[in-house]
C-alpha cells in the first residue's frame, strides 16, 4: 500500500551522518536506565561489585514482572546511580564489549518452541522490554493480545538514520519471524521510492510504503493510516534495531544488544555511524565533537523528542542516534525585529526561508538549543493543523490534556498519539509550550486512573 | 556590549530578594524587548530534559511586531488623511508633508494615551500575578488608536482602553484567554457610552490648531447612506478605495489596508480563510440585498461595502485575531462568512448602527467557541463510530 503524507515539516538541520561505520573501541561502561521506560518502578536485583553476564537481570519492574532489565555485557556492576529521594537512575556495568557472550539457549530448538516458550525466553533475556505498547508507551504484559506489531523501517526525523544501511539482514528477518509468531500480524513501513533492499519482500510482514515529510516515518503516523487505534485496542511497536537484537538471540542463542548509532548534528566534526552496544557511554562519543563548541548538548534520540544526556551519562534504550547541538544560551539583540537570515522558522516571518530556498547561505541550518523567546499562553491558531497528519484536532487535544478532562481526551484521540507524534507542534509553537510533556502527563494520568 | 552589560548589572536588583523585586515583570519586559532571552530548551543548560531540543525562531513578539508592521501603511495614510480632511473642509492650502505632520500631531496623543493606559494596566496585572508581560497589547493598542475618530476626547479613550483591558481581557486571565477582541471592546465601549463623540457628522474632521470659528462637519459614506443622501455626489469609488474620505483614522484607505493584508498573508500570521470568507460573506449578503432591492441602500453595488467604513480594516486586522476567532479551519470559514454577512446586514437594515462591522465581529467572537465545538464534535462522532465498528466486527 502506498500512502502519501501531506502535512508535516522537514527541518533542514546540518550534520546528517554519512554512510560509514566505525567500531567504537574505547567504550567500557554501559548503563541500563529505568527512566528510559514509561511507568517502570524498578526493584534492584544486583549490588555494586557483582559479576554479571550479558543477559543477566539487573532490575525488574515492580508492577510488571515481565519487564526484566538485563546487562548488555559480561562484566561487573560498577555503580548504581540514584537521584532525588534515592530514585534509581541507572545501573552501570563495566565490561568488555568485544567478547561475544555465551549462548543462553540452543537456537536449533527454536522450531519446537511454542509461543509461550518464546515469550519465556524473551522475558528472561530482557528482550521483552524492547517491545512498547500503544497507547501509553509502556512495556507490555505477556498476556496482552495486541492487534498487530508496527515497525517503521525508515527515519524521517531531523538528521535521519538510514536503516537500509545499518540493519543486519539475517537478524532482522529472524526478528520479524519471531514477532509474527507473537502477535500474528506485523506491519512494516518503508520509505516510498527508496532503493530496493531485503526489506521489500519479507515473508512474515505486511509492507506499506510512505512518502512525504516528517512525521511520515513516525510509527504513530503509520498506525493512524494503516489501522488506527481505538479505545480498548493495544498494539505493539518496536525499533528496527531492536528487532535485529531479538532476531540475533533466536538465530544464535546469544544476547548481544549490538547497535549502530549515528553521531550527528551541527557541531560534530565527521557525522557518521558507530558500532557499539545498547547503553554505551556518551564519553566515548565526545572526542568527535568540534573543539570550538564549548557547551555541547548530547541528545540520545532525535532533536525533536530525544533525551538530553550529560557528558558523563549514557545513551538511552532503543536509540539509533546521538545528536549534538551547541547550547543556545546567548542573548539576541532585538531578536524579534531583526530579519534573522540564519534562523529557521516554519512561520514565514523570517527572511531565512526565502534565502534557503535559493540556497544563498546553503540550504541547511546550524541549529542550537535556544528557545528563541518566552513562554506564553497558547495564542496563534492554525500552526499545529499544518504539522499533524493524524485525523485529530491537535490544539483541542492539547487543551484537553492541560485541563485533564479524560473523557474529552479520549474523544479527541489521545490513544492515537505518543508525545513524539506532536513533537513538531512543540517545535513550531509560537508560545513555546512544552507539548510533549503535557501529552505524556495526560497519558500517565489516564493509565494510572484506569 | 554596553546595553547588555547595563541589564546584567541592574538585573540582581529586580530578582528575588532584590530591592525592586516587585518590579521583576517590568524589568523582564524591558530586558526581553531589548534582547531575545538566553533561555534554552529544557529550561537551563544541563537540566534533565526530554522533548524538543530545537525550537522555531518565531515567538509571540515576532508575531505581534509583524502585525504592527502590517498596520503601518494604514496608520501613515491615516495620519495624512487627517490633515487632508481638515485642509479640504476648511479650505486650507496645505502641502502633502504638512497634512501628514498635522495628522501626526493629532494622532500622537491618541496613540500615547492608548499605549500608556493599556500597557500600564498590563504591567500592573503582570506584577500582581508574577507573570511576564504579554506583548498582545502592542498590537491591540495601536489598533484601538486607529479605529476611533480623530476628535475622540482623550479621557474617554483612556476609560475605554482601561475597560477593554480589564474587562475584555485581564479578568479572563490576560492575552490568550480573552474571548472578545479587546480593541473592539474599547470601541464598543466608546460607541455605546459616548455616541455623540463616536458617530454623526461632527467627529471626523479635526480642527486646525488655533482655530476659533465654527467647526466644519463632514459625513462618512455610511452616514450619508443612512440619512438617505446620495453617495455618489460626495465620493467616487476611487476616493473610497484610496481613502481620501472622512472616517476612523486607520479605516479609510482600502489600498493601505490591503498592503498590510498582503504582509499578513505572505508571513502566514493571519488566516487567509477568515479574510476570504469575510469578503465572501459580505459580498453575498450585498448581492442578496441587490436582488431584493426595495430601497436605495439595498441597491448599492455589493463591492461598495468593501470600500466603506471599517469593513476591510475589521476583515484584515480584527476578524483574524487568532485568540478570539474560531480555531479550527472549518470553523474559520463559517466564522468569517457570518461576520461578513452580518456586517452588511446590520449596515443596511439597522439605521441606528451605521457601522455593522464592529458588532458583527463581537457577535461572532461570542459564537466562535460554539462553531469550534460543532466542528470538533464531527471529529468525535467519526472516532466513536470507528470504535463501535471495531467492537461489532
Amino acid at each position: 500500500m502506498n500512502i502519501k503524507i501531506k502535512k508535516g515539516l522537514d527541518i533542514r538541520i546540518s550534520g546528517t551522518a554519512v554512510k560509514a561505520v566505525s567500531e567504537m573501541t574505547n567504550c567500557t561502561e554501559f548503563a541500563v536506565k529505568p527512566t528510559d521506560f514509561v511507568g517502570v518502578v524498578p526493584r534492584l536485583l544486583v549490588k555494586e561489585g557483582d559479576a554479571v553476564k550479558a543477559g543477566d537481570a539487573l532490575f525488574v519492574d515492580k508492577s510488571n514482572a515481565d519487564a526484566i532489565f538485563v546487562s548488555p555485557v559480561d562484566g561487573t556492576v560498577k555503580s548504581i546511580l540514584r537521584g532525588e529521594k534515592r530514585k534509581l537512575l541507572a545501573v552501570v556495568v563495566e565490561g568488555n564489549a568485544d567478547t561475544e557472550p555465551k549462548p543462553l539457549f540452543n537456537p536449533s530448538l527454536l522450531a519446537q518452541m511454542h509461543r509461550d516458550a518464546i515469550i519465556d525466553t524473551m522475558v528472561s533475556s530482557g528482550l521483552w522490554t524492547l517491545l512498547k505498547q500503544r497507547p501509553f508507551g509502556i512495556v507490555p504484559h505477556r498476556d496482552d493480545k495486541p492487534k498487530a506489531v508496527f515497525i517503521s523501517a525508515f527515519d524521517s526525523s531531523p538528521l535521519p538514520v538510514d536503516y537500509y544501511f545499518i540493519l543486519n539482514k539475517e537478524d532482522f528477518v529472524k526478528g520479524i519471524e519471531i514477532l509474527h509468531l507473537l502477535a500474528g500480524k506485523v506491519h512494516l513501513s518503508l520509505k516510498d521510492g527508496a532503493e530496493p533492499s531485503f526489506l521489500d519482500n519479507l515473508p512474515n510482514a505486511e509492507t506499506h510504503h510512505f512518502s512525504g515529510p516528517h512525521p511520515a516515518g513516525l510509527v504513530g503516523t503509520q498506525i493512524a493510516k494503516i489501522d488506527p487505534i481505538n479505545k480498548g485496542d493495544t498494539v505493539w511497536v518496536i525499533n528496527p534495531q531492536d528487532v535485529s537484537i531479538i532476531g540475533h538471540l533466536f538465530r544464535t542463542g546469544c544476547y548481544r544488544p549490538e547497535r549502530i548509532i549515528a553521531l550527528c548534528g551541527p557541531v560534530v566534526e565527521k557525522p557518521q555511524y558507530y558500532k557499539t552496544l545498547s547503553g554505551s557511554s556518551i564519553a566515548s562519543f565526545s572526542s568527535a565533537v568540534n573543539k570550538e563548541c564549548s557547551k555541547p548538548r548530547f541528545i540520545s534520540g532525535d532533536v525533536l523528542s530525544g533525551t538530553a544526556i550529560s557528558a558523563d551519562g549514557f545513551i538511552s534504550a532503543s536509540t539509533d542516534k546521538v545528536c549534538v547541538l551547541p547550547e543556545g544560551d546567548y542573548y539576541n539583540f532585538m531578536g524579534w525585529l531583526r530579519p534573522n537570515f540564519r534562523k529557521f522558522s516554519f512561520s514565514r516571518t523570517f527572511l531565512s526561508g526565502i534565502l534557503a530556498k535559493f540556497n544563498i547561505h546553503g540550504s541547511k541550518f546550524d541549529f542550537d538549543t535556544s528557545r528563541h523567546g518566552d513562554k506564553r499562553p497558547l495564542f496563534v491558531t492554525g500552526e499545529f493543523e499544518k504539522l499533524v497528519p493524524l485525523d485529530i484536532y491537535p490544539m483541542q487535544l492539547i487543551k484537553a490534556c492541560i485541563v485533564g478532562d479524560i473523557e474529552l481526551m479520549e474523544n479527541l484521540g489521545i490513544y492515537e498519539v505518543e508525545p513524539e507524534d506532536l513533537a513538531l507542534c512543540e517545535f513550531a509553537d509560537t508560545s513555546k509550550t512544552e507539548i510533549q510533556a503535557i501529552i505524556r502527563n495526560a497519558l500517565e494520568k489516564i493509565r494510572v486512573e484506569a | 556590549m554596553f546595553l547588555r552589560n547595563f541589564f546584567d548589572k541592574i538585573k540582581p536588583n529586580f530578582s528575588e530578594g532584590g530591592r525592586f523585586a516587585k518590579l521583576s515583570s517590568t524589568f523582564e519586559a524591558f530586558e526581553s524587548f531589548a534582547f531575545t532571552p538566553n533561555t534554552v530548551t529544557g529550561g537551563r543548560v544541563g537540566a534533565s530534559y526530554k522533548g524538543c531540543h530545537i525550537r522555531d525562531a518565531v515567538d509571540l513578539k515576532r508575531t505581534i511586531i509583524t502585525v504592527v508592521i502590517a498596520l503601518l501603511p494604514a496608520l501613515l495614510f491615516g495620519m495624512w488623511n487627517i490633515g487632508h480632511q481638515t485642509a479640504m473642509a476648511y479650505g486650507l492650502d496645505w502641502t502633502f508633508l504638512y497634512k501628514w505632520w498635522f495628522g501626526f500631531l493629532r494622532m500622537l496623543p491618541i496613540i500615547v494615551v492608548s499605549y500608556v493606559v493599556g500597557l500600564g494596566i498590563e504591567f500592573l496585572f503582570a506584577e500582581i500575578r508574577h507573570e511576564q508581560v504579554s506583548e498582545g497589547f502592542i498590537g491591540t493598542g495601536l489598533i484601538i488608536s486607529m479605529i476611533v475618530p480623530v476628535t475622540v476626547p482623550l479621557w474617554q479613550l483612556a476609560l475605554a482602553v482601561a475597560f477593554a483591558v480589564v474587562i475584555g481581557k485581564e479578568v479572563f486571565g490576560g492575552s490568550g484567554y480573552n474571548f472578545l477582541n479587546p480593541a473592539l471592546v474599547a470601541r464598543a465601549f466608546l460607541f455605546f457610552s459616548y455616541p455623540s463623540h463616536m458617530s454623526g457628522d461632527n467627529v471626523w474632521i479635526a480642527q486646525p490648531f488655533h482655530f476659533a470659528g465654527d467647526a466644519v462637519t463632514g459625513a462618512t459614506p455610511l452616514a450619508l447612506l443612512t440619512e438617505g443622501s446620495s453617495l455618489n455626489s460626495h465620493f467616487s469609488v476611487l476616493n473610497m478605495l484610496v481613502g481620501t474620505i472622512p472616517g476612523s483614522i486607520g479605516e479609510t484607505s482600502v489600498v493601505a489596508i490591503l498592503l498590510g493584508a498582503l504582509l499578513l498573508l505572505v508571513t502566514g500570521i493571519a488566516s487567509w480563510r477568515i479574510m476570504l470568507s469575510v469578503i465572501l460573506g459580505g459580498g453575498l449578503m450585498g448581492l442578496l440585498f441587490n436582488a431584493i432591492g426595495t430601497n436605495e441602500y439595498m441597491q448599492l453595488p455589493f463591492y461598495y461595502h468593501y470600500l466603506m467604513g471599517g469593513f476591510m480594516f475589521g476583515c484584515v486586522f480584527m476578524a483574524t485575531d487568532p485568540v478570539t476567532a474560531a480555531q479550527t479551519n472549518a470553523g474559520k470559514w463559517i466564522y468569517g462568512f457570518l461576520i461578513g454577512a452580518f456586517a452588511v446586514m446590520l449596515r443596511v437594515l439597522n439605521p441606528a448602527y451605521p457601522e455593522g462591522m464592529m458588532l458583527a465581529i463581537l457577535l461572532m467572537n461570542c459564537f466562535a467557541p460554539l462553531i469550534d465545538h460543532c466542528v470538533v464534535a464531527a471529529n468525535i462522532r467519526k472516532r466513536k463510530a470507528r470504535w463501535h465498528l471495531e467492537v461489532s466486527k
